[in-house]
């Protein structure tokens, strides 16, 4: 089940930098990419979204609804979000098998549908052969998948990805757009994912927000971001960020 | 390439070794010094009744005080490291603060509040805490609590707080995260600031001087024990008794240095 996300007015500090992000509406079951230069806030934006900081103090403020519900008061784990970061954050502690089953014990499932979750969801991401190790000996890629199968497996309404892909090989990229595809298919979620690179946003994404300076500048249709004609490409420093 | 570099013999590598070699010198030095003057003594130490009755308040107190300064650092350290509130940076400094005062004066601090009639009241009740053998595991609490509480606060930041976050997504209550994911990631430092504590609650001496005095058989620890053989000439059991203190502080930093051992992960990234 998919479901929208709603941005209005966020105002967000982290030490000397701040995110601005005016209005932003993402669809149900969209694939949406937050694209800008390192530090430019597209972390932090995603970070806003999955409820990393509190909205309601004196510096940072704004609203982010999930269909029409304001989430700010909503805790973590009842927003229907899953979070995969670039460096996976996986627990080290635990193998590939117990990292994914980790939501569904939070969850208080009963054992036997973990395991059953937790098998079909390693065979889907191909992963069931890394089941009982550590995170510590898998490759990237595998340690990827592992990440996206944590989050998956709790069938979430949004799929927050930061930078999930650029740190993979030319190879495994590409393998793991086709997993995206098969994934966004399967389970129909709106994803929202954090890039810098201008191919990947238009590979994967329907849309892409193009974050500047710590401001949520323009969204374009993905097609049209390197569209010479479109009206984005009127403001310079966008122009000079896409290379033209 | 790093097989190259380690053998590579240059100025600077060379003053840092010979630097090293004084400082190992001047320690080695003051351990030769117990060593070789209690060594011959050792053995009438180890079946001395005092020395014994020392070892054992010392053993007994230490792991009490450690124990109890554990439950309270753990609980101190979170909330320092993860959460913010109003003065938190006074409550940082005044946590720290004892840590550069000396530790008589804590024991003398110790010995006002013990003393005023709050302190009498206690007493009255039957919580004896002036000369009384509870009074050292006081002692050796407010001494080494800042540090405690230091060393585990390194320890719950050093966990990556996006795995924190990830586990809040997944549906852990904070506690849940603190239980599965931070204590399991901070398990070796915390066993090693256990560790470390206790050895400094066995080594104190200061603080519990001045709170309990040191009398024979009944608040004597391991360094009341060696200031008293001092105290009446008797050096040859203070050298013995500190050779008993060696040993004990070797077991204990081995112990911390296993445990504290990066994992052959995080070796292969440095």
């Amino acid at each position: 089940m998919a479901t929208s996300v709603s941005i209005e007015n966020l105002h967000v500090e982290r030490g000397s930098f701040c995110l601005e992000v005016e209005s932003l509406k993402i669809e149900p079951g969209e694939t949406f990419a937050i694209l800008g230069r390192t530090g430019s806030g597209k972390t932090v934006l995603l970070e806003s979204i999955a409820g990393a900081f509190p909205l309601h103090g004196r510096i940072n403020h704004g609203t982010v609804k999930v269909g029409d519900k304001n989430i700010e008061r909503v805790p973590l784990h009842e927003r229907g979000m899953g979070v995969v970061y670039q460096e996976h954050a996986l627990f080290p502690h635990m193998t590939v098998g117990e990292n994914i089953a980790y939501g569904l014990k939070m969850h208080r499932v009963p054992r036997q549908e973990i395991v059953d979750k937790v098998d079909a969801m390693t065979e889907l991401l191909g992963i069931s052969h890394i089941a009982n190790r550590r995170p510590g000996i898998i490759s990237g890629g595998e340690a990827q998948r592992c990440a996206l199968a944590r989050a998956l497996v709790l069938s979430p309404e949004i799929l927050l990805l930061d930078e999930p892909f650029s740190a993979l090989d030319p190879t495994t990229k590409t393998l793991m757009y086709e997993t995206m595809d098969d994934i966004h298919q399967r389970f129909g979620m709106t994803i929202v994912f954090v890039t810098h690179d201008f191919v990947e946003a238009q590979r994967l994404a329907d849309r892409v927000g193009i974050v500047l300076d710590g401001r949520l500048r323009c969204v374009v249709e993905a097609r049209d971001l390197l569209d010479e004609n479109a009206p984005h490409m009127a403001e310079p420093d966008i122009r000079k960020f896409l290379g033209m | 390439m790093a097989n190259h570099a380690a053998h590579e013999r240059d100025l600077f590598t060379v003053m840092c070794a010979v630097v090293c070699l004084v400082s190992l010198l001047f320690i080695g030095s003051a351990v030769a010094a117990i060593v070789l003057g209690g060594f011959e003594h050792l053995g009438e130490a180890l079946t001395s009744a005092e020395v014994l009755f020392s070892l054992r308040m010392s053993l007994v107190t230490s792991t009490i005080s450690s124990t109890i300064c554990l439950l309270l650092a753990l609980p101190t350290a979170y909330t320092l490291s993860h959460t913010n509130f109003p003065g938190k940076r006074a409550a940082e400094i005044l946590m720290e603060l004892t840590l550069s005062l000396p530790y008589i004066l804590l024991g003398f601090a110790l010995l006002l509040i013990f003393s005023s009639p709050m302190g009498k009241a206690l007493k009255a009740a039957g919580f004896a805490v002036v000369f009384q053998p509870t009074g050292i595991v006081f002692a050796q609490l407010l001494v080494n609590l800042p540090f405690a509480i230091r060393m585990a606060r390194t320890a719950l930041e050093d966990v990556n707080p996006r795995m924190e976050f990830v586990a809040r997504t997944l549906g852990a209550s904070r506690w849940e995260v603190f239980r599965t994911v931070i204590l399991p990631l901070c398990r070796n430092s915390l066993i090693s600031t256990f560790v470390l504590t206790w050895a400094r609650g066995m080594g104190e001496f200061g603080a519990t001087l001045m709170l309990v005095g040191v009398t024979r058989m009944k608040t004597e620890t391991l360094p009341g024990s060696i200031y008293l053989s001092i105290s009446t000439g008797n050096y040859d059991t203070a050298m013995a008794t500190a050779i008993i203190m060696l040993v004990v502080s070797a077991c204990t930093l081995a112990i911390a240095n296993i445990l504290s051992r990066p994992s052959a992960q995080s070796r292969s990234i440095r």
